[in-house]
């Protein structure tokens, strides 16, 4: 259980508010790059940490995020012209750059400037990989570029969606690291889902379904092993690294892609789940791109023109009662990822964490949640860089290894939870 | 047909939420394994809590002190000798605490009292940071067979987080 005053922290990532503070230090994820796809077209509403924004690209293909809102009467610039070097208010005609400079305030005569007066917020975009990533701290503590892997493949090898999640970010990202649900909620998966089975690690957890645990605190967060009993007496490792403050990668299976996960607010109430999988060292097939387009793996599909699963809580989900009687899915839920946002959205929009009673395998998330709370208390009253920042953190993998009982995973493992330019995750 | 009075969780919903207690107190045990852990664990018994007592063990040169028995490897934490058997027996979770680099032989002994009680087991390593791999991995060895949750954590004030978690 969290106190209310530390619920509160961990789940207000607003303007002004300590856990926003801590969210504003990181790059983060915006839009996918698709959705910005050439020089002068539509722009994005976009609402990241509870403020409204709006992305562009300019005519020479600049991308901004600016307050979405024009600074004259207030009209959503959503509705703007993308023209020339600016974005036009429709109403008036104010134009506006990619760092939310006015440009012109047609009005008001040239010479006056009265144009170099107008200037709204704006944060920087810039694109690497699939993904559109913004910084919304300080200028002065803008930190290094981020250096996740899955954003530093080549294009061919790596395949990224996201949808809404309609909870509070910190409840979905606790399922990324609530790894004793696998067993559970997506045990149907692993011999169905084309982009798990096959795996000689399925075995392993089909074998041993009473896992144990270890975390390991890692500079930028943690480390979360699954043990199940493989041969001869060693252990079969699962191995999940989080990132502060959202994110998280997946063990992988076999030599299928690697997944993972961000989870970034939109607002209190919302989060953007973001998906992607990836191989280091080889282009996605056909097969695999289908199939994630489709809704397999940790993918959905969507209400047509946007974001929003076509399985939500206005359809429960499409809750097979048959399918999860006849254990074809075991909650009724069909897809990995509506399996986890339906219970999680089923928590109610900020779970009240002062009812809930932990077990000692809700370690990682009790690990997390102490990390976040240590690191918005160094912020705040220190001016600590929480971890997580520097580039160095975001180099890790998951893994899935088979070790000697003696060896710590963390050890054994070290190289394999580390990128290496060139070779594929540790998997099995 | 559908017939609910209630559909999907929303905001307005939420606050439907049955306000009332759904659990019953855990009782829960924290032994200090070796004698770096003995000290954190005592700063920290004399907090307030709801249903965590504090023990250490006894057995942190390597052998029980006195005639063997099982109370020999049980001590609360002004130093009295208590038994280990019927502690363990009363418990929900045993938390076991060490400093990494150590080999705790108490360890053994306690997790098989839980096992043989059906008792659940937490082991931490405080103080992890600054220790080498070989000393760290020489503590799990010795707590991973009997730890059903093992965490390695950098400092000291991860326990009572834990333990606060808990509802301890």
């Amino acid at each position: 259980m969290l106190k209310q005053e530390q619920n509160d922290l961990l789940t207000q990532t607003g303007p002004g508010m300590p856990g926003g503070r801590l969210f504003r230090s990181y790059w983060l994820p915006a839009l996918l790059a698709e959705e910005l796809p050439e020089n002068e077209c539509p722009p994005v509403r976009v609402k990241l940490l509870s403020e409204r924004l709006l992305a562009f690209r300019d005519t020479q293909g600049r991308y901004g995020l600016i307050d979405e809102f024009c600074a004259h009467r207030g009209v959503s610039l959503w509705f703007g012209r993308n023209e020339e070097g600016g974005l036009r208010c429709p109403y008036h005609g104010w134009k506006y750059d990619v760092t939310g400079q006015c440009l012109e305030v047609p009005s008001e005569p040239v010479e006056s400037g009265f144009c170099n007066k107008i200037k709204l917020k704006s944060y920087p975009l810039i694109k690497i990989g699939p993904v559109l990533w913004t910084y919304m701290g300080p200028k002065e503590r803008t930190p290094p570029h981020p250096e996740f892997e899955f954003a530093r493949v080549p294009d061919a090898n790596c395949f990224t969606s996201k949808r809404l999640q309609e909870c509070n970010w910190l409840q979905a990202m606790e399922g990324g690291i609530d790894s004793s649900h696998v067993s559970w909620l997506h045990r149907g998966a692993l011999d169905s889902d084309p982009l798990f089975k096959g795996a000689r690690g399925n075995r392993y957890n089909f074998g041993d379904a009473r896992p144990v645990f270890e975390v390991v605190e890692h500079p930028g967060g943690l480390y979360i092993g699954a043990r199940r009993n493989a041969e001869n007496g060693h252990y079969y490792w699962r191995i999940t690294p989080w990132v502060m403050p959202c994110f998280t990668m997946i063990p992988p299976r076999g030599n299928h892609p690697v997944h993972g996960h961000f989870w970034v607010p939109i607002d209190d109430e919302n989060c953007w789940a973001w998906s992607f999988d990836y191989q280091p060292t080889r282009a996605l097939t056909g097969d695999e791109v289908t199939a994630m387009r489709a809704g397999k793996g940790i993918h959905v599909t969507y209400v047509p023109g946007g974001f929003r699963p076509a399985a939500n809580k206005d359809n429960d989900y499409l809750i097979d009662r048959a399918a999860q009687k006849a254990g074809r899915t075991y909650s009724g839920v069909d897809g990995i990822a509506m399996q986890d946002a339906s219970l999680q959205e089923s928590m109610g929009p900020v779970v009240d964490r002062t009812k809930e009673n932990l077990v000692s395998t809700d370690n990682g998330i009790i690990m997390a949640r102490h990390r976040m709370l240590r690191a918005i208390k160094a912020l705040m009253e220190k001016d600590v860089t929480p971890p997580g920042v520097d580039p160095a953190h975001h180099r890790v993998r998951s893994a899935a290894v088979v070790l000697p009982p003696d060896q710590a995973f963390k050890d054994a493992a070290r190289e394999a939870l580390t990128v290496r330019e060139g070779l594929a995750h540790a998997s099995v | 047909m559908a017939s609910e009075s209630a559909r999907a969780t929303s905001a307005a919903e939420q606050r439907y939420r049955i306000d009332a207690p759904n659990s019953q107190p855990r009782t829960v045990k924290v032994i200090a394994l070796d004698a770096a852990a003995e000290r954190v664990v005592k700063r920290i018994a004399r907090r307030p809590w709801r249903c965590a007592t504090f023990f250490t063990s006894l057995s942190d040169d390597g052998a029980p002190r006195g005639a063997w028995s099982m109370q020999a490897w049980l001590g609360d934490v002004a130093g009295r000798a208590m038994d280990l058997v019927g502690e363990i027996a009363s418990a929900d979770l045993v938390v076991m605490v060490a400093a990494a680099g150590g080999s705790p032989p108490a360890a053994s002994v306690i997790g098989e009292a839980c096992v043989l009680n059906g008792v659940m087991t937490t082991a931490l390593i405080v103080d992890a940071r600054g220790h080498t791999d070989a000393a760290l991995a020489r503590t799990l060895a010795a707590l991973r067979p009997y730890a059903a949750m093992l965490v390695v954590a950098d400092g000291e004030d991860y326990i009572e987080a834990m333990l606060e978690a808990l509802r301890a």
